[in-house]
């Protein structure tokens, strides 16, 4: 979740009523009404979710603020129920007092939702390993177009009962359902958690081999992450494009596999704070893009990136994700990539919404259909996923 | 020619007559699945070979109106693969590995490849397939996507859901659509977590691409046993507080190990003890040695009498070969043999294990268990002789008393095994009304006419919006 891009939601308020359930019956009672009168709703958790370029045409928001707190925590479970509006910082304060964590590092500021997360299947840099919240999530409460209270998979971290209503909600932007709480596992806290930063080079077949290298070598990063000089500069790493990857588990495998990768390339420990850095570094003016294929595509992607002057970018290895921080300027700059090339649009200034249109619209018939038999009243983020445009 | 050819006739013009079963002797085997204790009887069964084959007579059902059930190579233990007067469709012949891209470690594959073969055809690559059911021998992909199967070594590297990125489906009106991306994000709805354990409710895969996994550089299997399960139970809990994510991590009773140790496949285990852990853990070489050692302190800190390290991948098979064929070695104490898949938060697991004893002994029943106590995910499992009314009176209550114990547990009725017939009527325990229509819903986007699979997974009476609808026509409407 990036910074705060209110500028419909603030005009929207000052025209009409914020509605604050303080519990999930209260909510249900909201949308019941909503969809009745036909009223259309912008769901807002801590206010800061991603609009994804497309502005939600509501009259009335959802706030879902006072929906929060931690719910049921049972360390030996390694499990985790909130409710939707608790901030990621509020479960990471109660989870390392008991030596674990929840792997969520979405970019953007850690007040961010628990439910925003989940709605926007937010992922950061441990999405390329144990951070995907499709993975992380078994259980979800939500509530439907209709008003109806759904509860969706449990509290247990194994579980096939019934057809999946979770991993439906994860990544629907609230269109099929207002998320009011949901289950997650913990990790433990490893041993040995470390960070280092490998010099990139700038030749494009160097890098090519750079990063088959790495994929290959001994080690199993819980992050492998590229920056660009820009965004190396950022996270105070200096001006040099870097690779930074986070090693984990016992001290004597984490040092080896540091020892490994110093092995390949210029090599150096940098504190574990650059995470948080490259997490808040988002600069509000501008537009965030995600371009993304196949893993072995990344060098390719990456040095197209490159091939953009002064450009704000970093990219997951594992997922084959450049994600792109565009200035105005540097718009046109897109053309760079192949039309191929998958792009996702995460955010953009309102002042230039008109010239930037996502591709993750769903327009296939079952996505549709989907819509239809959980919202049929189209009354839940309307237009947040680029459709009905009024 | 004919003006009204009979449904064999035409499906036999698609797929042959050869593979087109009607008779009762060829058709026995598919009244069947991996749960004894159930069967139904199919209409007719058909096996196609191709994907085009598939689509063909999905096609021509949805035209006759027909319902029809999936089925891979029927190790299912939820009865999910019967067809009781429905075509059955055998997707086992469709064994073929499209594509296996080794530099972004996927495979893409039709639905009838064997789980098992998939790691063999990889394993030149140094990947395999991680999600291992105990029948991945004979299971089918097509089967654990219709599932989202698990198996011992889910624990660390996640079940079926986890592996899959994209998939083509034939959905039951004859729609051939692809859900997920191998090559970038999708975007959108999780069309394929939501279509992967469907239990073939939604439509049939007609190829599946799924993440292969890194073969481990080293592996370590360590058997320790213990003269309680409470003992063995805490043993589990404090290995997985420390951060160490074991590949496996999987409890025995005293009744398992006599059972499997009486047959042939015997693994070594102490038949004195009342309860062993095999746990593995797997990654690279070099830090595996301190894991290893702690976990052989934590388990003699909690009473374990011996810890032994399986020396060599001979050993290792052996120790593995016991608890993979359990169920099997149960089958030569009775002729029957009911198997729960019930799933409790990991802190219940010592006092539900001693309420599973209570239950059992106040009903008269032999109770193994065999389990994923790293997740929590029992299998209470009860060999019995169904000839006997008696014993099957006390059986069956015994089970519908351990499963309503694990869901006041906090837990849920199925972790790998799905409700396919056999878990219908808990389905109302753990979920509400509200969720049940919810789940009725999203069946009909896929399946409007809940011709796929049907009478599955939903209880029929929760579908609000269908009361007094008939779920399908007859089949005599068009036989």
């Amino acid at each position: 979740m990036p910074d705060e891009r209110m500028g419909d939601a603030t005009a929207l308020m000052a025209s009409s009523g914020r509605l604050a359930p303080p519990s999930v019956s209260v909510l249900a009672d909201a949308v019941r009404t909503a969809h009745r009168e036909a009223t259309p709703l912008r769901i807002v958790g801590g206010g800061r979710w991603l609009d994804a370029a497309h502005p939600v045409q509501a009259s009335r928001s959802l706030d879902l603020s006072g929906l929060s707190g931690i719910v049921e925590y049972v360390p030996g479970d390694l499990t985790l129920t909130a409710n939707a509006g608790t901030t990621l910082a509020e479960i990471e304060e109660a989870t390392a007092a008991h030596r674990q964590w929840l792997p969520f590092d979405a970019f953007g500021d850690p007040r961010g939702t628990l439910g925003a997360t989940l709605a926007t299947a937010s992922a950061g840099p441990l999405g390329g390993s144990i951070g995907l919240p499709r993975d992380v999530t078994v259980g979800v409460t939500f509530v439907t177009g209709e008003g109806e209270i759904v509860r969706g998979g449990g509290r247990v971290v194994k579980n096939v009962a019934g057809f999946d209503l979770v991993r439906l909600t994860i990544g629907a932007w609230g269109t099929l359902g207002v998320i009011a709480e949901a289950t997650v596992r913990l990790r433990a806290r490893p041993e040995a958690d470390e960070t280092v930063a490998l010099m990139l080079p700038t030749e494009r077949d160097a890098l090519a081999t750079l990063l088959s290298t790495v994929r290959a070598a001994s080690v199993e990063p819980l992050s492998a992450e590229l920056l660009s000089p820009a965004c190396a500069a950022r996270c105070a790493l200096g001006d040099r494009g870097v690779m930074l990857v986070r090693l984990a588990g016992n001290a004597i495998g984490v040092h080896h596999q540091r020892s490994t990768l110093a092995k390949l390339t210029a090599c150096e420990s940098v504190s574990a704070e650059v995470w948080s850095r490259l997490r808040q570094s988002d600069p509000a003016d501008r537009a965030v893009v995600r371009v993304s294929r196949r893993p072995s595509e990344l060098g390719r992607l990456w040095s197209s990136a490159m091939s953009i002057p002064g450009i704000d970018a970093h990219a997951t290895l594992a997922r084959g994700i450049v994600r792109l921080r565009l200035t105005s300027a540097e718009r046109a700059a897109l053309g760079a990539f192949d039309a191929e090339d998958r792009r996702v649009i995460e955010s953009v200034p309102p002042a230039w919404r008109d010239a930037m249109s996502s591709s993750h619209t769903p327009s296939d018939p079952i996505s549709r259909r989907l819509r239809d038999a959980f919202d049929p009243g189209r009354i839940l983020n309307r237009g947040i996923l680029g459709e009905e445009a009024s | 020619m004919r003006t009204n050819p009979t449904l064999a006739t035409q499906l036999s013009a698609i797929v042959g007559a050869k593979h087109v079963l009607e008779r009762p002797a060829e058709t026995f085997v598919y009244t069947a699945d991996g749960l004894p204790g159930y069967r139904r009887q199919p209409t007719l069964v058909v096996l196609p070979g191709t994907r085009d084959e598939v689509i063909a007579i999905v096609r021509l059902l949805a035209s006759l109106g027909v319902p029809w059930v999936p089925r891979g190579a029927g190790t299912g233990l939820s009865g999910g693969a019967l067809a009781d007067g429905a075509v059955l469709l055998g997707l086992h012949r469709l064994r073929r590995i499209i594509h296996i891209d080794p530099e972004n470690r996927i495979a893409t594959v039709e639905p009838g490849v064997v789980n098992a073969s998939l790691s063999r055809a990889t394993a030149g690559h140094g990947l395999h397939y991680a999600p291992d059911p105990s029948s991945q021998a004979a299971c089918t992909i097509g089967g654990n996507v219709a599932e989202n199967a698990g198996g011992p070594h889910c624990l660390k590297y996640g079940v079926t859901l986890n592996h899959v990125v994209a998939l083509t489906v034939v959905l039951p009106d004859g729609t051939v659509t692809t859900l997920g991306s191998s090559d970038g994000e999708a975007g959108g709805y999780d069309l394929v977590g939501t279509f992967v354990g469907s239990e073939g409710c939604f439509g049939v895969a007609l190829d599946v691409t799924v993440r292969l996994t890194r073969n481990p550089e080293a592996v370590r299997t360590l058997l320790a046993d213990f003269m309680s399960i409470d003992a063995a139970a805490q043993a589990v809990s404090a290995i997985v507080a420390t951060g160490i994510v074991p590949a496996a991590l999987e409890m025995m009773d005293r009744a398992t190990i006599v059972a499997v140790e009486a047959s042939i496949y015997a693994a070594g285990y102490p038949v004195d003890a009342a309860a062993v852990l095999l746990i593995e853990i797997d990654g690279l070489a070099v830090g595996m040695e301190p894991d290893v050692a702690r976990i052989d302190a934590i388990c003699r800190q909690h009473g374990a009498r011996t810890v032994r390290v399986a020396r060599d991948d001979v050993e290792r098979a052996r120790l593995w070969q016991g608890r993979k064929k359990a169920f099997g070695a149960m089958g030569r104490i009775a002729p029957h043999l009911i198997v729960q898949d019930a799933v409790v938060p990991r802190t219940k697991l010592p006092a539900v294990m001693a309420d599973i004893g209570r239950i059992a002994a106040a009903h008269r029943v032999n109770v193994c268990n065999v389990f994923h106590a790293g997740d929590g995910n029992l299998h209470p499992n009860i060999a019995y002789n169904a000839g006997d009314a008696d014993e099957s009176a006390r059986v069956h209550d015994a089970m519908r008393a351990i499963m309503k114990l694990c869901v006041d547990a906090g837990g849920s009725v199925t972790g790998e095994h799905g409700i396919g017939l056999d878990k219908l009527e808990y389905m109302p325990l753990i979920f509400s009304e509200d969720t049940l229509a919810a789940m009725c819903r999203l069946r009909e986007v896929f399946d409007p006419e809940r011709r796929a699979n049907p009478g599955k997974v939903v209880p029929m009476r929760s579908c609000r919006e269908w009361a007094g609808v008939p779920a399908t026509r007859r089949q005599g409407d068009h036989a």
